[in-house]
Formats: structure tokens, sequence, C-alpha cells
């Protein structure tokens, strides 16, 4: 499991690299990260699992710049991006460069397009602005965007007439079309309704097929199972475990925290199966 | 400078503080009758009957679309006449600013009635408590919550508001300042700008606690 | 009943009182929003000193009557030198008034856009004008609009204290006829009339835009 975090030096290979990542908050006691370490691999894909406030999404958004570190370093495509510094507590969007800010693609959990502007508006902000790309060009890929999420025919709606699963669809484009090195997904369907997670969630998986780089939060273990190449548990601030094996993280788990937390999932998914069969004699009767 | 020395005058600032309780007790009656007027409009805004919400609807949009120096000129020269009331000034001030508060209030009221939940009604209801134990028990509490932020803010506006009194001629805090004005006008040519100017502190020493109250309650209040 | 012919013998008086009250409103309110911005920009990029001159303002303009800060103006501060104009005088003060109920309306929208707003603005690269021409007015305007149009409501109103520094509007011009004519159901009724032939396009709009823009608190 430290087979690559203990290497040194530039590698091709690998899109995200996170060293010794320490975090905490000025009025807080305990740390929220001491000293976390892993890599995601160009074209694969990091899923990080644990029970709520393990601190997944915090993880995500210091790795993101929305929140500053207090000590380690984060290197993107080889480049360390930034490193942490004690007496850095107070909250807020760490200075980084537009550019290299469109290298990190982010997709949060709840629906954050930007309401005064359509879908196609949604999309096409930042490569016109930022990366001051022809219009032609940009609502061309914006399109067949549109296309791959199967929503080009509601390029002209505005955000409030979309349901959530189409929203987040929506907001996967606007992070695709700046060809990002790395997307961050933070729970993308815990705010949905359960039958629009599945749409939702094939478009990640055809992402995924695609070879694009992901780091994604989630708590859908089916989800997290199918897409894995490689699983985290981040519990109470710690790596609890960590797998390059997806499946056999799933079906073998080394640690007992990892038996106890997969457990949980599978209770719960017992507990529908018995539901549903209540309902299916009762209907019968 | 020396026109500062009005202020210094014997007999000054007791009648500008004269003044100034007239404006306080115009003010202070007519927010604590505004505060019955007000519950029971309220009240009859919430009511599902049309004819009532209708003629509650034209009240308190008329109220809140003219000038509030326009309702006293109606209240003092024309309900006053019209009804052959001896309505004197003072009077037709504190039945403007109780018709104007009561309708604010109300719709206040109304806003703070509609915000409870549905749910603490049937809650009320299923615990077996009577109409008037959950309003009293249930509701109350929690729309007076809602309630007090705006009306603190209301009373501020009333007490600004007070200052038209003057143009009907009651003898207000303004009025006795020019007053005092008139009579000094020889002996301070520059006192006008000394007297305007404690008036104008005095509002504001009156109307700024009410408004930190407001605040306060605003934002001890805005979780719940 | 009415004398219906005192409408029309006296309603070119109050044609020009609504033009008074149209033209100190519209110079007072412009001044009001100016203030209002400059003021917004400096308590939302919290520029210090300044910050709190401002927060002072607002106090004192929100806890004072136009009435007193009318006087002061006209009669008070000539003592000193400064000599202007009643229309001035007016324009000034609804601008002083005005400019503490346009700020904080402002401010209020700009603060209702989501933090997380920013945070994708951010994510997309944006610099910090671009996050604020394109992302945060945007969607604070739309918040902030209905308390726009109330404040301009409520100025137009208060416009009518201008009549007390011989200030021909349209309360003038009844308070003018009820002293010459006597016919004081007349004066008052098309007082009232004028005044809502002037605020009740308002504030139909006004209802019409909080409609419209409701989407962005959805």
């Amino acid at each position: 499991m430290t087979e690559t975090t203990e290497r040194t030096g530039r590698d091709d290979t690998i899109a995200l690299k996170v060293t010794d990542l320490k975090k905490h908050y000025a009025d807080a006691e305990r740390n929220v990260f001491d000293g976390i370490s892993f890599e995601v691999p160009k074209g694969k894909v990091l899923v990080i699992v644990g029970p709520s406030g393990s601190g997944k999404s915090t993880l995500l958004r210091a790795i993101a710049g929305l929140e500053p570190i207090q000590g380690g370093t984060i290197a993107l495509d080889g480049t360390v991006i930034e490193t942490g510094r004690p007496g850095n507590e107070k909250s807020g969007r760490v200075k980084r460069s537009e550019e290299l800010r469109t290298k990190f693609g982010m997709v949060f959990q709840s629906y954050d397009l930007f309401p005064n502007k359509d879908v196609l508006g949604n999309i096409t902000m930042a490569p016109l602005l930022v990366q001051k790309r022809k219009k032609d060009e940009v609502e061309r890929e914006a399109l067949e965007l549109l296309e791959r999420v199967h929503l080009a025919d509601r390029a002209h709606a505005k955000p409030h007439e979309l349901s959530g699963g189409q929203r987040q669809r929506v907001a996967i484009c606007r992070a695709l079309i700046l060809h990002p090195e790395i997307l961050l997904l933070d729970e993308i369907t815990a705010a949905l309704d359960p039958e629009m997670v599945h749409e939702v969630l094939e478009v990640v998986v055809e992402l995924a097929d695609a070879g694009q780089t992901m780091l994604i939060v989630t708590h859908e273990m089916s989800f997290a199972r199918a897409i894995a190449d490689r699983v985290i548990l981040l519990a109470d601030g710690r790596i609890e475990e960590r797998s390059a094996d997806a499946e056999e993280f799933f079906t073998h788990p080394k640690t007992e925290r990892a038996r106890e937390f997969l457990h949980s999932f599978d209770f719960v998914r017992h507990r529908d199966a018995q539901a549903e069969r209540e309902l299916r004699e009762f209907d019968a009767q | 400078m020396q026109g500062a020395n009005i202020l210094l005058e014997p007999g000054v600032f007791p009648r500008l503080l004269q003044g100034l309780w007239v404006t306080i007790w115009i003010a202070a009656v007519s927010v604590a009758l505004s505060v019955p007027v007000g519950l029971v409009c309220g009240w009859l805004m919430t009511l599902r009957n049309p004819v009532i919400r209708f003629v509650m609807r034209v009240y308190l949009d008329f109220i809140r679309i003219m000038p509030q120096l326009a309702l006293l000129f109606i209240a003092y020269y024309g309900i006053a006449r019209a009804w052959n009331w001896n309505l004197d000034a003072t009077g037709a001030c504190v039945l403007v600013f109780i018709l104007w508060g009561g309708a604010e209030l109300g719709d206040l009221t109304r806003g703070a009635l509609q915000s409870i939940p549905e749910v603490q009604h049937e809650t009320a209801y299923m615990l077996g408590l009577s109409n008037w134990q959950a309003f009293i028990h249930v509701i109350l509490p929690q729309a007076v919550r809602r309630l007090l932020p705006g009306s603190v803010n209301l009373a501020t506006r009333i007490v600004k508001t007070t200052s038209l009194a003057v143009l009907l001629g009651v003898v207000e805090v303004i009025k006795v300042g020019q007053q005092i004005i008139d009579a000094n006008r020889f002996q301070y040519p520059t006192g006008t700008l000394w007297v305007y100017g404690v008036i104008f502190l005095m509002y504001f020493i009156v109307c700024w606690p009410l408004s930190l109250v407001a605040h306060a309650l605003e934002k001890r209040w805005a979780n719940d | 009943m009415l004398d219906w012919s005192f409408i029309g013998r006296y309603a070119s008086f109050f044609v020009n009182g609504a033009w008074m009250t149209l033209f100190i409103s519209v110079f007072g309110i412009a001044l009001a929003i100016v203030t209002g911005v400059v003021c917004a920009a400096i308590q939302t990029a919290r520029i210090p000193v300044l910050r709190q001159l401002v927060a002072v303002y607002i106090e004192v303009s929100r806890n004072t009557p136009l009435l007193v800060q009318l006087y002061f103006l006209y009669f008070g501060l000539p003592k000193l030198g400064f000599v202007w104009s009643a229309e001035m005088c007016a324009i000034i003060g609804l601008g002083f008034l005005g400019g503490s109920y346009m700020a904080e309306s402002m401010r209020a929208g700009l603060q209702a856009v989501p933090q997380i707003q920013r945070e994708n603005a951010y994510m997309l690269g944006f610099n910090r004008r671009q996050t604020l021409v394109h992302v945060v007015i945007p969607q604070a305007i739309s918040v902030s609009t209905p308390g726009l149009v109330a404040n301009v409501i409520f100025l137009i109103k208060e416009s009518s204290v201008v009549s007390a520094i011989a200030l021909a509007d349209v309360m003038y011009m009844a308070k003018d006829l009820m002293g010459i004519t006597y016919d004081t159901y007349e004066a008052l009724f098309m007082l009232i009339v004028t005044y809502l032939i002037i605020l009740l396009p308002i504030s139909i709009l006004g209802t019409w835009l909080e409609r419209r823009f409701d989407y962005a608190r959805r």
C-alpha cells in the first residue's frame, strides 16, 4: 500500500500527489488531518469513502484551494503547487493563479449553477472569460459536452427550470470544458432524489471509461465499487485503509475499521431488501 | 461660535426637553394603541373571508402608498370636518399614527402568524390542546419572536414621523425650537444652526437605541 | 359631494406640483443611489476608517427625521456660510436620507449571494473583477431590486416634506388651495389622486420585478 508514496522525484504517471498534508482550525484542539499522503495516477479514479465527519469534503476542498493547509505539500503533474505553513489557519480561498485553478475541475454537492445564466452561458463563461478562447469553438464544444450528458436540448434552459440531476450534469460539463488535469467530485449525488442519482453516476462512469482522472468523495458504495481504481477509507482525519485494488477493498477489507464501515452499508442494503420483500408479500395478498 | 451660547440661555434647554417630551408622548401613545389595532388587523388579514381580505388589502395598500404628511392633512382637515369632530392637531397625529402603525403592525402580525409551520398546529391538535390553548401556548410565543424586531423598527419610524406634527401646528420639540430661534433672533443670529443641531441630536438619541434593540433582536432570533 | 369643476380649474396646480415632486425625487434618488453604491462598496471591501465612517453615517441618516435634516440644511447651515437653494437642500436631504437605505438594500443583496457561488467562480479561474461582474453582482441585483424599488417609493413619499421649506410640490399645492379656496375636500381628493398616479405604477412595477427575480432565491 505504500509502494508509490515512498517514491521521490518526478513521475510522469502521477496527476496529483498529496504528501503529509496537515490541517487544523484556529479554534479547534484536534487536527482535522495529521499528515495524509496519497496520489492519483493519470487516467485513474481514486475514491475516498468514510463516515460522516471524517473530513472527506475538507480534504477535497483543501486540494481545490478553497481552504488553506498548515503542513505538507500538494503537487499537480509533478510540480508542487502548495506548501502548508503553520499559522495559516484563517479560512478562505488560497491565492492561486487563474490558470492553475482551471486545472482542477470541481463539482459540489449542492446545485451551484449561476442562476443568472442559461445552461450554455454557465458552461461557456469560464473558457470565454478566463481562457479567452473563441466563442464559436467554445460553444461547439459545450454542445458536444451537453450531447454526451444527454442534455443537448436544454442548452437554453435556465438553471431553475432543470431538475437536480440535470443541474449536476451541467455542472460536470462546466468543469470539463476547461480540460482540467483532475476532476474533483464532492458528494455530487448527496442532495439528489434517488431516481436522479443514476443519471448522474452514469455520466461519471462514462468519463472514467474515457480516461478522465478523478478524485471522488461519495456515500454511494455500489457506485464507488463500480468506478474506483483505488480506494481510501478516511476516518477521524486519518487514512484507515488504502487499496490499489478496489474490488479487493469491498470484498475483503484488511482492517477491522473497514469491515465495520462496509458492514453498516450491508446492513442498510439488507434492510431495504427485507422491506421490499415485505411489500411484495403485502401486494400479493 | 458664540451662537452656541443660545443653548445656555436660561430656560432654553428645559423648554427643548419639554418639547421633546411632547414628541415622545405622542409617539408612545401611538405605539401603545397601535399594538391592539395591529394584532386585530393581523388576525383579520389571515382570515379567508374574501370581503374582509379585500377591505384589509385596500386599507393596507392605501396607508402604505400615501405619504404620512398627506395622511395627516386628510385626517386633520378632511375627516375631522366631515364628521364634525373636534379633533385638534395632536389628536389628528395620534389618529394617523395609530391607523398607520396598526396597518403596518397588522402586516407584520400576519407574516409572523403565517410563517409558523402547519405542523405546529397539527401537533397541538394531536396533543389535545384546544384552539385557544394552542394559540396562547404554541403559536403566539413563536409569532412574537418573529414580530418583535419589525415592531421595534416600526416604533423608530413612528418617532421620526412625529416630527411632521409641527406642520399641523402641534407645539412639540421643533416648534419649541422655532420659538426659541425667533425670540433670540437679534441676540443670536446664528442660533438657528445650534438649535436645529440639538434637535437633530435629540431625535438621534431617542431613535438610535431603538434601532440597536431591533438589530439585536433580529440577530438573536434570526436562527430560530 | 365633490365640486367637480374645482378639478378642472385647479388641475394645472397639481400637475405643476407633481413636476416639482418628481424633479426633487429623481435627483434625490439618483444622489441616494450613488451614495448607496459608494457606501456598499466600502462596506463590502472592508476598507478601514472609511468603513467606520459609513457605519456612523448610516446610523445618523436612518435615525433622524428628514424634516429636521431639511431644517438644518436650509435654515441652519447658511449661518456657517453654506447657502443653498431650497431645491438643492431638498435633493441633498433626500440623498442623505436615501443613501443609507440604498446602501443597506445593496449590501443585503451582496450578502445573499451564497459562498459556493464565489467558490465556483474561483474553481473556474475567474479573477476578482470577473467574479464580481459576472457572478456576484447579477445575482445581488435580483435580490436587492425589491428593496431598491421600495426605497424609491419611500423617498418619493418622504419628498412631501419639502413643502415645509417652501417648495411648491403636490403637498404644498394642496395646502395652498385649501387656504385660498376653502374647498378642502376637493383639494384633498386631488392630493390623493396625484400621489396615486405617481406611486401606483412604481408599486405595481415593484411587485412585478419581485416575482420576476424570485428564481434567484429558490
